[in-house]
C-alpha cells in the first residue's frame, strides 16, 4: 500500500518564510553596516563661516546641484524687526509694501508678517531661497547681519572636493565636525 | 651611418623648443582664464554703487588733518576741556591733545562704549550696563550700579546738571545726577505725551543736549531724530528714510550726532558711511564727507562690530570724525578743499 505523499521535512512555506527573513535580516544588517561606514568615512563636513563670507553669489551658481544646498538662515535673536529691512526691500523701495518691484529677492523667498507697529517679522522659505546671498548683504551692509549663509546638510551631498568651496573668493568654506555641521552667529556686538 | 638623433627624426634643441612653446601657451592660458573669472559678474549684487557716490556739490567741508587712535576698538569721541579728545576703545579711555600726540590713556574695568567730560575734567566712562567716573587728576572715583539687565549704554551727554545716558538695549534715555542716582527715563512709547517710542535694532542710540536746551536723540528704527525736554515731552522730529543725500539711509540710521557751535547738527550713518550737516529745521546743509573719505568703512558695512562711525566737534567748529574700522580720526573743518 502506497502510504501516500510523506510530509517533507522543509515545506516550500517554510523555505519561502525563512528565505525572506534572512533577506530581511541581511539587508537590515547591510544597511547598518553602510549606514556606520558612512558614519566612519564622513567625520566632517562643509560649512560656510559667516564671518568670512563675502556674499558674492557663487553659492547660488557654483554647487553642484540644480538648487544649492546653501541657503539663506535667519537668526531672530540677532534682527532688529524693521520696517525697512534691507535685506528684504530693494535699497531704495518706491514704498514698504510686499510688491514685487520692491523686494530685492529673486525668488520671493522672504515672508514679510507684521508684528506690531513699526516691527515685521522676515521668515526664510527654503524651498524657494537659492542662496544669493542678496539679502544677506543687504542685511550685513546696513543692519544688523541677521541674515547669512549656512550649508543645509538634509541638502548637501558633502563633496570630497566642494565645486563652491573651490571658488569662494572669501575662503569662507572649511570642514566642520559632523557632530557640529552648522556655523550660527549668536552675538549682534 | 647616421647620428642617433637624425634616427629619431626629432633633436633635443626640437623638443627643447616645443616645450618652451607648450609653456608659453599654456601659461597664456591661465592667465586668461584667471582674467576671465576675475571679470566674472555677480548676477545677484546687491548693487549700491550709484546711491554711494556723493554729489561734489554738496561736499562743503574739507579734510584738514588725520591719525590712528591706535586702539583696536574704537566705538566713540568725546571732547574734555583744553579740546581734549577722549576716545572709548577695548577698556581704555585713550586722550589725545589738539594736535593728535597721545596723552596718558584711562584704564577702565571692562570694554568702554562711551565718554563723556565734564568742564572740570570729569570723565564718565560706560562700560556696556554701568558707569565709571574718573577724576579730573586720572584716579577712578566712583563706580555706579546698573540700571538693569538689558541695559546697554552707548552715549553719554552732560547737561541740565546731570549726566543723560542713550540705553539703547532697554531703548530709553536715563537721566542721572552727577553722584550716580538714576533720577528717571525718557524715551519710553507714551501715545499719551506724544512720545512714539525709540526703535533701536542695534546699539547706536545717541543723545546730545544742545544749545537751546532740548535734548536730541536718534531714532534709527524711524530714521529721524527727536527733541526732547528735560521732562520727556517730545517738541518736534525730523528726518525721512532714503538713500538719497538729503535724507538718512539703510534699516536703521542716522546712528550719531554731534552739535556745531551754531546749534546745526553733524549726523553720521552706517552702511553707507556719510557725514551730513543739517540746520536747526532739519534741512540738508552740505556733507562733511562722503563714502569715499571712509572706503573700508563702506566695504566693511554697518553691522554691529563691523563699521560705524561717531562724531565730535572741538571748540573751533571743526568737526572731528571716527573710522571704526581704520580706528582712525579724521579732521574736517568748513569750507571746500582749496578754497
Amino acid at each position: 500500500m502506497n502510504p501516500g505523499p510523506t510530509t517533507p521535512a522543509f515545506s516550500r512555506r517554510q523555505f519561502l518564510r525563512d528565505g525572506l527573513r534572512l533577506s530581511a535580516v541581511a539587508g537590515a544588517a547591510g544597511l547598518a553596516g553602510a549606514m556606520a561606514g558612512r558614519t566612519q568615512a564622513q567625520t566632517t563636513v562643509w560649512q560656510i563661516d559667516p564671518a568670512k563670507c563675502v556674499r558674492c553669489g557663487n553659492c547660488a551658481t557654483k554647487c553642484v546641484l540644480e538648487q544649492s544646498a546653501v541657503k539663506c538662515v535667519h537668526a531672530f535673536d540677532i534682527c532688529g524687526y524693521c520696517q525697512l529691512c534691507t535685506g528684504y526691500f530693494e535699497p531704495e523701495p518706491n514704498e514698504l509694501t510686499t510688491a514685487a518691484e520692491n523686494q530685492q529677492c529673486p525668488t520671493a523667498a522672504i515672508k514679510r508678517t507684521f508684528v506690531e507697529d513699526p516691527y515685521y517679522e522676515y521668515e526664510i522659505d527654503e524651498n524657494l531661497c537659492i542662496g544669493c546671498a542678496k539679502c544677506v548683504e543687504g542685511c550685513t551692509r546696513f543692519g544688523n547681519g541677521s541674515l547669512y549663509l549656512q550649508i543645509r546638510h538634509d541638502r548637501c551631498l558633502n563633496c570630497n572636493e566642494c565645486a563652491i568651496a573651490r571658488t569662494c573668493p572669501g575662503d569662507a568654506f572649511r570642514r566642520v565636525p559632523v557632530t557640529h555641521p552648522y556655523l550660527l552667529k549668536t552675538d549682534t556686538h | 651611418m647616421s647620428t642617433p638623433s637624425e634616427n629619431s627624426g626629432f633633436s633635443r634643441r626640437r623638443f627643447v623648443e616645443r616645450l618652451a612653446r607648450g609653456s608659453v601657451v599654456a601659461g597664456a592660458a591661465a592667465v586668461a582664464r584667471g582674467a576671465l573669472q576675475a571679470a566674472e559678474t555677480n548676477p545677484f549684487a546687491y548693487d549700491v554703487g550709484p546711491l554711494a557716490k556723493t554729489d561734489p556739490a554738496w561736499v562743503n567741508w574739507h579734510e584738514v588733518k588725520r591719525w590712528s587712535v591706535g586702539g583696536r576698538a574704537p566705538r566713540r569721541l568725546a571732547f574734555g576741556p583744553g579740546d581734549v579728545l577722549h576716545v572709548a576703545a577695548e577698556s581704555q579711555v585713550l586722550r589725545f591733545n589738539r594736535e593728535g600726540a597721545a596723552l596718558p590713556p584711562l584704564a577702565t574695568t571692562g570694554a568702554v562704549t562711551c565718554v563723556a567730560v565734564a568742564g572740570d575734567g570729569t570723565v564718565y566712562a560706560s562700560l556696556r550696563d554701568h558707569l565709571e567716573v574718573f577724576a579730573p587728576g586720572g584716579g577712578r572715583s566712583a563706580a555706579w550700579e546698573s540700571p538693569g539687565p538689558r541695559t546697554w549704554i552707548s552715549s553719554l551727554a552732560l547737561g541740565h546738571g546731570g549726566l543723560w545716558a542713550a540705553d539703547s538695549g532697554a531703548r530709553v534715555i536715563l537721566r542721572y545726577d552727577l553722584g550716580g542716582k538714576l533720577l528717571g527715563r525718557i524715551g519710553a512709547r507714551e501715545p499719551g505725551r506724544n512720545v512714539p517710542g525709540l526703535v533701536v535694532p542695534s546699539p547706536f542710540l545717541d543723545v546730545k543736549v544742545h544749545p537751546d536746551g532740548l535734548l536730541r536723540v536718534n531714532n534709527p528704527g524711524r530714521h529721524r531724530f527727536e527733541a526732547y525736554t528735560a521732562d520727556g515731552e517730545c517738541e518736534g522730529t525730523w528726518g525721512a528714510p532714503t538713500a538719497a543725500i538729503k535724507g538718512f539711509c539703510g534699516c536703521c540710521n542716522p546712528i550719531a550726532l554731534a552739535v556745531l557751535p551754531d546749534g546745526r547738527m553733524v549726523t553720521c550713518e552706517k552702511g553707507l558711511p556719510r557725514v551730513k550737516v543739517y540746520d536747526a529745521a532739519g534741512e540738508l546743509a552740505g556733507v562733511v564727507a562722503g563714502t569715499e573719505s571712509f572706503p573700508a568703512n563702506m566695504k566693511a558695512g554697518g553691522a554691529p562690530g563691523r563699521g560705524g562711525l561717531d562724531a565730535a566737534v572741538d571748540s573751533a567748529g571743526r568737526v572731528h570724525v571716527l573710522d571704526r574700522v581704520t580706528a582712525t580720526v579724521h579732521v574736517f573743518a568748513p569750507g571746500k578743499a582749496g578754497a
